[in-house]
């Protein structure tokens, strides 16, 4: 589902240049709930930004959902977003002039789907039938960030990148939004999150470590993959 | 183990406060940079309110000081007495009665004069120039008159040598409205030949008007002076004076003056009237001296809207600057540092941003002062116009224009200050903010997705934004609906005057006598006989008094046969009746006297005696019926009250009706000649030039329009790209999302749109109740013979609509560029 080959992403030139991705290469299939492992300034976020066609990489290729993303041309990127993958926020990002029905029902609006689970069957499906009609301001963080999920589910795109999504949460709730994002990943969707938590990597699939831009390991967590209910940080 | 020393902690040196109020100065100036754009832009909006007020302040004060500086070189008269209309008295009779003016000794000068209407041809070979006019017999000896004086600007003086020669000076402002030559040959009523030896101006014509209500009517009505002797000769009235000028010495009571010199000229000449005006009571000093404090208060209404509009920009920047600091000032607070000293950095930003706004403002009020003034001098030429720059006004604007804007921003800053230190410094969606009115919105849905759901979320979402915002676009229309409403309703009114006058035979002529004639009379008898006349309709024009508990003016009485098939008023009450003695009035003249239809009036009308002089009576007449015409001096009766005045069976005004083919210039050249003629002239031609006239200011109200137009885009503008900048993490969001450049941009145009139509309504309804108000208050001192009734055309209520929906609207593309070069995944993770 997703390809990525000898990926390089620099920053600044000569002596000054500084490489966030250096060489990477790596494939992640569907069904797989990854996490990608670092910390502050491996790269993983500059990663995450590819693979979403937010970022173009400086040399190498990427491929999402079997299109070439690195040649794509600026309405294509945009197009890959509206239909390939979907985005999950630290701070959450909701528009906080909408309700949640209608945070999510943009989601649906911006990728243009037609048919497929209505705002309100996607915010049932992550508890918030209730608060469907609350302003983000009106909602807990947790709250907040299960609309941001529901947001992402709603387009039905293939593809969920998730940046740090329990980074902002206390224990019990990023526990309880992990066991969700987990629930996500299966057949014609892969899941891939980034965190610097080593915790949240053992419920993962597989954990893609990075540092200083390399990958310095890629498989299965140590340990073997957990329960999310044994996790604790 | 050595003691250590501890000490209170000293305080900075000054190398070390000059240290600290470098880093703020610098800091704030890398505040400004970061925001470059929305800075120029409130600069900008600064500077038009500075610029403005001041230069149009300065034209205040200079044409202040350049009137008052023509009325006293030219010396201008305190007191005029001008006898009954075809009435004389042996020259040296006036002087006489001045000489015992106040016992003695308070006339300082005075000088008798002999004015008489006349008709001036002054056709060149491309037109016909066929206009009444005056001839003002003077003093020309020692670079005379001394009251009153002439001011050659172009050719030369009158001297001695003049004195018996058909050689005159010609009133400047008709010379340059025809662009006559500086000298050349005129021909006047009697088909008198005369030479102009120069073009003059005098303090009665800084500003052209006649007694017939022509105010700026220098196409219609040509002044020339000559030497006492010539105008005597050339009128027939040799040894004969009818005007008196004085001046007399400083400190004296001018209306005491002027109730005993009419004392002393009732007792001399009983059988003649005269009436004794002040120099307040010139219409020319008049109008220019109430114009110029109507037009400074006018600039005072536009200065204050454009100044709200300023603060409004200056507020929504700094509020804006200080929210995105929200966490700096947090950790300023954590370290300890007092809230004044975090203050200072926002309110820097804030005052620099004020200062630009006024340096920029300097230089828009000189550009905007000079080419004001460069109008008025074509307009209204005066002997020297004094444009010094004025200090006094720039510096006074200035700190307004520094001030407002400042102390606008010290709210935001100091709610800023004033938040818990923990509060300041959350981050992520604990920062974030409320909702607004949102919730209070969420039941109200707009036909179709969510993308036409966010703009109205966001207008709801920050109410204060959003109405800060309205008003600074308001503010702007409203000035503009104001100020073109003013002409609009100034034009307005010449046509209602003009579609009155029009109503029946638009093609007729008014042909004016030099006196009263029988009308059986020789003139009467050729007019009527003309081969190019179809019709003429004898008629009386006589200058009166209209008064009623204590309140007086002038009128125009036209005494006409009010079943006339050539033309008749049309009323708006009353009836007519020829048989009943009364008059009818217009609404003004009415509301002004307090009077309705069926009340009475004392009229102050001239009476041919028999000695063939007119006097002055006083008649109480009942008010028949009101006109449509506008001026409140035209007033009517029928002819059968003409003997009221001891006219009946004669006329010195006749209605002509040309026949069809000839044009109005054939008729004039046929007419001129003829003996008793003082002028012949179509009924529309005083609209037509001033028409013309004000096209002539069509330039500089596009500026000024110009000037609104690019403060409301800017304010538009500012909250625009504001906008954006709050808005950055949602729109880089959407576009996370794949949502395209142009569909944000929608959202955000559509936003705009929803600001400028209420800024647009709530402007037009300010800039209407505006006009209204300015009506109300100046045209009643500037233009007392004016109805003017509020009005705002359809063009300017559509250049408002322009101007406050689609240019309003369109604001949010100009930030096309900055939406297109959004770093996305930076902008995401931005934390305010």
């Amino acid at each position: 589902m997703i390809e990525l080959e000898h990926v390089t992403r620099a920053y600044g030139e000569g002596p000054h240049q500084v490489r966030a991705l250096d060489d990477i290469s790596a494939t992640i299939a569907e069904g797989e709930f990854v996490v990608v492992l670092g910390p502050s300034g491996s790269g993983k976020t500059t990663l995450l930004n590819i693979i979403g066609a937010l970022d173009t990489p400086t040399s190498g290729t990427v491929r999402v959902a079997g299109q070439d993303i690195t040649t794509a041309s600026r309405g294509q990127l945009f197009a890959v977003r509206r239909r390939t993958v979907s985005f999950i926020f630290q701070g959450f990002n909701l528009f906080p002039g909408l309700t949640a029905r209608e945070n999510v029902q943009f989601a649906i609006d911006a990728c243009g789907r037609k048919g497929g689970a209505s705002a309100d069957e996607v915010l049932e499906s992550v508890g918030l039938t209730v608060q469907a009609r609350q302003f983000p301001h009106q909602l807990s963080g947790g709250e907040q960030q299960r609309v941001a999920i529901a947001r992402a589910l709603a387009t039905g795109n293939p593809v969920l990148l998730a940046d740090e999504p329990t980074g902002e949460l206390d224990f019990q709730t990023g526990v309880r939004i992990l066991e969700l994002l987990q629930k996500q990943s299966g057949p014609g969707r892969a899941v891939i999150v980034v965190t610097h938590n080593r915790q949240i990597a053992r419920a993962a699939d597989r954990v893609i470590e990075l540092s200083s831009g390399r990958i310095s390991s890629d498989g299965p967590p140590q340990g073997g993959k957990a329960n999310v209910a044994d996790l604790y940080w | 183990m050595g003691r250590r020393r501890v000490g209170r902690p000293t305080l900075p040196t000054s190398t070390g406060r000059w240290s600290a109020a470098g880093l703020w100065l610098r800091w704030s100036w890398r505040d400004l940079k970061a925001r470059w754009i929305q800075v120029a832009a409130i600069a900008l909006v600064i500077a038009l309110g500075t610029g403005s007020y001041a230069g149009l302040s300065s034209v205040t004060k200079w044409r202040r000081a350049s009137t008052d500086d023509g009325y006293a070189r030219l010396n201008m008269h305190d007191l005029r007495v001008e006898l009954a209309q075809g009435s004389t008295v042996p020259e040296g009779a006036l002087l006489e009665v001045a000489r015992e003016l106040g016992g003695g000794g308070v006339v300082d000068q005075a000088e008798e004069r002999l004015v008489v209407p006349i008709q001036v041809d002054a056709s060149t070979e491309e037109r016909a120039i066929l206009v009444p006019g005056s001839i003002y017999g003077v003093n020309v000896s020692d670079s005379g008159p001394g009251v009153d004086g002439l001011f050659v600007d172009l050719g030369r003086e009158l001297t001695d040598d003049d004195v018996g020669k058909p050689v005159a000076l010609l009133e400047r402002h008709f010379g340059k409205y025809y662009d006559l030559p500086p000298t050349g040959t005129l021909e006047i009523s009697g088909g008198q030949r005369i030479d102009y030896a120069g073009q003059t101006l005098t303090p009665e014509y800084f500003l052209v008007t006649t007694d017939r209500g022509g105010l700026i009517a220098e196409a219609n009505f040509a002044a020339l002076f000559t030497s006492l002797a010539t105008a005597q000769q050339l009128t027939g009235r040799e040894g004969l004076v009818n005007d008196l000028v004085l001046t007399v010495v400083p400190g004296s009571d001018r209306d005491a003056l002027k109730a005993e010199l009419t004392g002393l000229l009732a007792v001399r000449f009983p059988a003649v009237g005269a009436t004794v005006t002040t120099r307040e009571e010139d219409p020319a000093f008049k109008i220019i001296d109430a114009d110029i404090d109507g037009d400074q208060q006018i600039y005072d209404i536009f200065a204050v809207l454009i100044f709200a509009g300023a603060v409004v920009a200056a507020f929504n920047l700094i509020a804006r600057i200080v929210e995105s600091q929200r966490r700096e000032i947090g950790v300023a607070m954590v370290l300890g540092v007092p809230p004044a000293r975090i203050a200072i950095r926002p309110l820097l930003v804030a005052a620099e941003i004020a200062l630009l706004g006024v340096v920029f403002g300097v230089g828009v009020g000189v550009l905007l002062g000079q080419a004001m003034v460069s109008v008025l001098k074509d307009f209204s030429p005066l002997p020297a116009w004094h444009t010094d720059f004025q200090w006094g006004v720039f510096f006074t604007v200035g700190a307004i224009g520094f001030l407002f804007p400042f102390l606008a921003t010290t709210w935001p800053v100091w709610r800023a200050v004033r938040v818990p230190p923990v509060q300041a410094i959350q981050s992520g969606y604990r920062a974030a903010r409320g909702g607004g009115l949102a919730p209070l919105f969420r039941w109200v849905r707009v036909p179709g997705n969510t993308f036409a759901q966010v703009p109205v979320r966001n207008v709801v979402r920050a109410p204060r934004r959003s109405f800060l915002t309205s008003l600074g676009i308001a503010a702007a229309i409203a000035a503009l609906v104001a100020f073109v409403g003013l002409i609009d309703s100034f034009l307005a009114t010449i046509d209602r005057g003009e579609r009155e006058i029009l109503s029946a035979n638009p093609d007729r002529l008014e042909v004016d006598l030099d006196r009263p004639y029988a009308l059986d009379s020789e003139v009467v008898r050729v007019i009527r006989e003309s081969p190019l006349v179809d019709q003429v309709e004898p008629q009386l024009r006589l200058g009166s008094v209209a008064l009623k508990d204590g309140e007086d003016f002038g009128l125009q009485v036209q005494v006409l046969a009010l079943d006339s098939t050539v033309w008749a008023p049309r009323l708006t009450a009353g009836a007519v009746d020829r048989e009943q003695q009364g008059i009818y009035l217009s609404e003004l003249a009415a509301r002004n006297l307090g009077v309705r239809v069926g009340d009475s009036l004392t009229l102050r009308h001239p009476r041919l005696e028999a000695t063939g002089t007119f006097s002055l009576v006083e008649t109480e007449l009942t008010v028949l019926g009101l006109h449509q015409h506008p001026f409140r001096f035209v007033a009517y009766m029928d002819s059968n009250q003409a003997g009221l005045f001891n006219l009946a069976g004669t006329t010195n005004l006749l209605e002509v009706v040309p026949v069809e083919g000839p044009t109005r210039d054939d008729m004039k050249r046929a007419l001129f000649p003829l003996p008793g003629v003082v002028s012949a002239q179509g009924v529309s031609e005083v609209s037509e030039v001033i028409d013309d006239l004000l096209s002539e200011f069509v330039v500089l109200l596009r500026v000024i329009e110009g000037a609104l137009l690019v403060l409301a885009l800017l304010i538009a503008f500012n909250s625009a790209s504001i906008n954006m900048d709050e808005r950055a993490r949602e729109h880089a969001t959407m576009f996370a999302f794949g949502v395209r450049v142009r569909t944000v941009l929608r959202m955000a145009v559509v936003e705009n749109l929803i600001l400028g139509i209420m800024a647009t309504i709530a402007g037009v309804v300010a800039g209407w109740l505006l006009l209204r108000a300015i009506i109300a208050i100046r045209i009643p001192s500037t233009l007392p013979d004016l109805e003017v009734i509020p009005v705002i055309s359809p063009t300017t209520l559509a250049i408002s609509v322009f101007l406050g929906v689609l240019a309003v609207a369109l604001a949010p593309l100009l930030t096309v560029r900055k939406l297109r070069r959004m770093d996305v995944p930076a902008t995401l993770k931005v934390v305010e």
